[in-house]
């Protein structure tokens, strides 16, 4: 083989090794030095730059709030398993599973309810321009999840309706 | 040698004829030893970027370059799986139902 492409062929592979080296060992410290996966909250001191005494409050806030989540969310739980049990092998949706549907709707929503009323208790414990970038992420990923997937299914719906 | 033959050779030195150099003489030679000293030009732009990349210091910098790019770019890409980390964690926190 030419020489030239030999050397042209080994440093090329070279400095591949160099970047990708120096990549992944910068990306691994990074993430070793910088993250805190057992604080919930490290994210909001990172992203809105919160001081110590906004700290204290909002982990007061989440504290307070915790309980009510798992409280809401045991109830969810245990109106699905209903519904499963209601359901059982029949292929006919009932009107006892249909209450019960409507039941698991209402909770879910009284759940989101009390979920965005944290969010803006959250809001109102940090400086007024993060409380809002704080509430416009927070609704954006809590809300915007479920936007994207009923965007989803009614494009999806309206491909199956367009073949037909 | 006799040294009465010295007044001999001084006119003998003088009747010696003395041809004109040609135009711009000193600066050929000059060019023609640079030439000469020069490195063989490359064949083709493939040995030229070859005969690059093995000079030391050419060598060195794009080392350094690289490495710095790299280290920038695995920072960043660090602080940002940081990030969505803990965002994962404190959504998962406050709004599990989201994630399931």
């Amino acid at each position: 083989m030419n020489r030239s492409l030999v050397i042209l062929l080994g440093a090329l592979a070279l400095g591949a090794g160099i970047f990708a080296g120096s990549y992944f060992t910068a990306q691994r410290a990074t993430v070793m030095c910088c993250a805190k996966p057992a604080d919930d909250l490290g994210w909001l001191q990172m992203e809105f730059h919160l001081g110590d005494a906004e700290m204290a409050r909002i982990r007061e806030l989440h504290d307070g709030y915790l309980p009510k989540c798992a409280e809401m969310c045991a109830k969810i739980a245990a109106k699905k398993d209903e519904l499963a049990a209601v359901l059982g092998t029949s292929t006919n949706l009932t009107a006892e599973a249909q209450t019960k549907l409507n039941e698991i709707a209402a909770l879910q929503a009284q759940c989101q309810a009390q979920m965005l009323e944290h969010f803006a208790a959250v809001s109102q414990a940090m400086p007024p321009e993060q409380g809002q970038r704080y509430l416009a992420e927070m609704k954006r990923l809590t809300l915007g999840t479920n936007e994207l997937m009923e965007q989803s299914m009614s494009d999806h719906a309206g491909h199956e309706h367009g073949t037909n | 040698m006799n040294t009465e033959d010295i007044p001999l050779q001084t006119l003998l030195r003088q009747n010696r004829p003395a041809p004109a150099l040609p135009p711009r003489f000193q600066q050929n030679v000059w060019r023609r030893i640079e030439d000469a000293e020069a490195p063989a030009q490359p064949a083709s732009w493939l040995d030229a970027l070859a005969n690059l990349i093995l000079r030391p210091r050419f060598a060195l910098a794009a080392a350094a370059v690289l490495l710095l790019m790299g280290v920038f770019a695995g920072t960043l890409e660090g602080r940002q799986m940081v990030r969505h980390d803990a965002q994962m964690n404190y959504l998962a926190s406050v709004a599990p139902h989201v994630l399931r």
